[in-house]
């Protein structure tokens, strides 16, 4: 991997910033996905920011936003971590669980068969933002990168710091879920 | 699902397949009915996710409080930089002249490090090209409309330089066209950069800029061609038709 060379550290640390600004709407949406409200996708986008600006020396190679968008995620990794992993794919389950059924649909409004199509399609995407959120964070965030973000194959890799055959079985199996759960009648995609 | 073009259904809806690709499964496509069913599966969860799951943009408050933050200084230096400093000048003197071209830094060394960054990360893709072509009337009209100039496209086969295609690609925020020839096993990227800015030879990590004047354009030549090898290549582009 080629190394860029980077100026004297005040002019590098006005570079970076100024790549993560550009990016910062990107961090953000990851942020949100990953740790599940504004609060603390904000506060791990300004952890990223104060880690990406401090560090020092040459490490971006040509995609320098990856290389950011593996900062921010590791910070939300570790908030997650210390927040106690994976509590937020659970929140609504917990919701239902505390207050039942009405109070969790009340939230996140369940598909009704027999409302009208404006609603329906209102509906569609509530379920869907429900089964993105409920998916594992693993599949969830490639899903988020790719299809939301735009993010090819390669920079995903890059912010996974993953192969690129693990990321396209990620994406395979978290889009076949999704295709499942919003399709309950029909069999369409495959294999899994 | 059996059909062996199954696995380059996604890889077809995410752009990932290169161009040759592209154009077998589209073929295939037209007699595959579970193929289709598939990429339409995939197609319309991808619209629903992005209505769905729509990008937010970032807090204001966020975004304007870390540009502030970028622009005081991170600490104050210690009383002992000073000296340090002085002590490490004759040191630096000498590493300097070996990097003059990152140190001499300004729009100069950005533009440089924006076309190594944009020239690797075509190495590093799929296919670095986007219109495969050795025809330079087929490549030529595949830049108009894209770009507000298209470049002079010229092939230099028969002096061992063939065309191989071009592509749109970034530097720093611009669109540019991109000229992609042969040499070998070597690729040769020609970045007319039009007011993009103009760059001067230098080298990065076994890489080489090498700055000319195409049909009146600036544009920068990005190869890992040797010298020589890279001193002919400049010569032919730049010699009148």
């Amino acid at each position: 991997m080629p190394v860029l060379p980077w100026k004297s550290s005040a002019d590098s640390r006005n570079e970076i910033g100024e790549l993560a600004l550009r990016h910062l709407d990107a961090a953000y949406n990851l942020g949100r996905w990953l740790l599940g409200n504004d609060a603390d996708a904000a506060d791990a986008v300004h952890d990223a920011f104060v880690r990406a600006t401090g560090s020092s020396g040459a490490r971006a190679d040509g995609n320098a936003r990856a290389w950011w968008l593996a900062i921010v995620r590791n910070c939300c990794l570790a908030r997650l971590d210390a927040q106690g992993r994976d509590r937020r794919n659970v929140a609504l389950d917990q919701v239902a669980g505390e207050h039942g059924r009405e109070a969790a649909d009340a939230i996140v409004p369940a598909v009704d068969d027999t409302a009208d199509e404006r609603i329906e399609a209102e509906q569609r995407r509530a379920l869907l933002v429900r089964e993105l959120r409920r998916l594992p964070a693993e599949y969830r965030e490639v899903l988020v990168l790719r299809d939301v973000e735009d993010l090819s194959y390669r920079e995903i890799a890059d912010v996974l710091q993953m192969p690129i055959g693990t990321v396209m079985s990620r994406l395979s199996r978290g889009r076949a879920h999704l295709v499942r759960a919003m399709n309950p009648a029909k069999e369409t995609t495959d294999g899994l | 699902m059996d059909c062996r073009h199954a696995r380059d259904v996604p890889l077809y809806l995410d752009g990932e397949l290169d161009a040759v690709a592209v154009r077998e499964f589209e073929r295939h496509l037209d007699g595959c009915d579970d193929c289709r069913a598939n990429l339409d599966a995939l197609d319309t969860l991808r619209r629903d996710l992005r209505a769905a799951a729509p990008r937010v943009p970032a807090p204001t408050a966020l975004r304007e409080g870390l540009a502030a933050s970028l622009r005081m200084p991170r600490r104050a230096a210690p009383a002992w930089l000073p000296l340090a400093a002085a002590a490490s000048i004759a040191f630096v003197a000498g590493v300097a002249t070996t990097a003059a071209w990152h140190v001499r830094g300004g729009a100069d060394g950005a533009l440089a490090r924006d076309l190594f960054a944009s020239h690797w990360r075509a190495l590093a893709a799929t296919s670095p090209i986007d219109v495969v072509s050795s025809d330079r009337h087929t490549v030529k009209p595949w830049f108009e409309g894209k770009v507000a100039q298209a470049p002079l496209v010229r092939d230099f086969a028969a002096e061992g330089f063939p065309l191989a295609g071009g592509r749109i690609d970034y530097v720093g925020k611009q669109r540019v066209p991109v000229l992609v020839y042969r040499r070998g096993q070597h690729l040769i990227d020609v970045f007319v950069l039009g007011d993009a800015g103009a760059v001067d030879a230098t080298t990065s990590n076994g890489y080489a800029i090498d700055g000319v004047v195409l049909g009146g354009q600036a544009a920068a030549i990005v190869s890992d061609l040797d010298t020589q090898e890279l001193a002919r290549f400049s010569a032919l582009l730049t010699a009148a038709p």
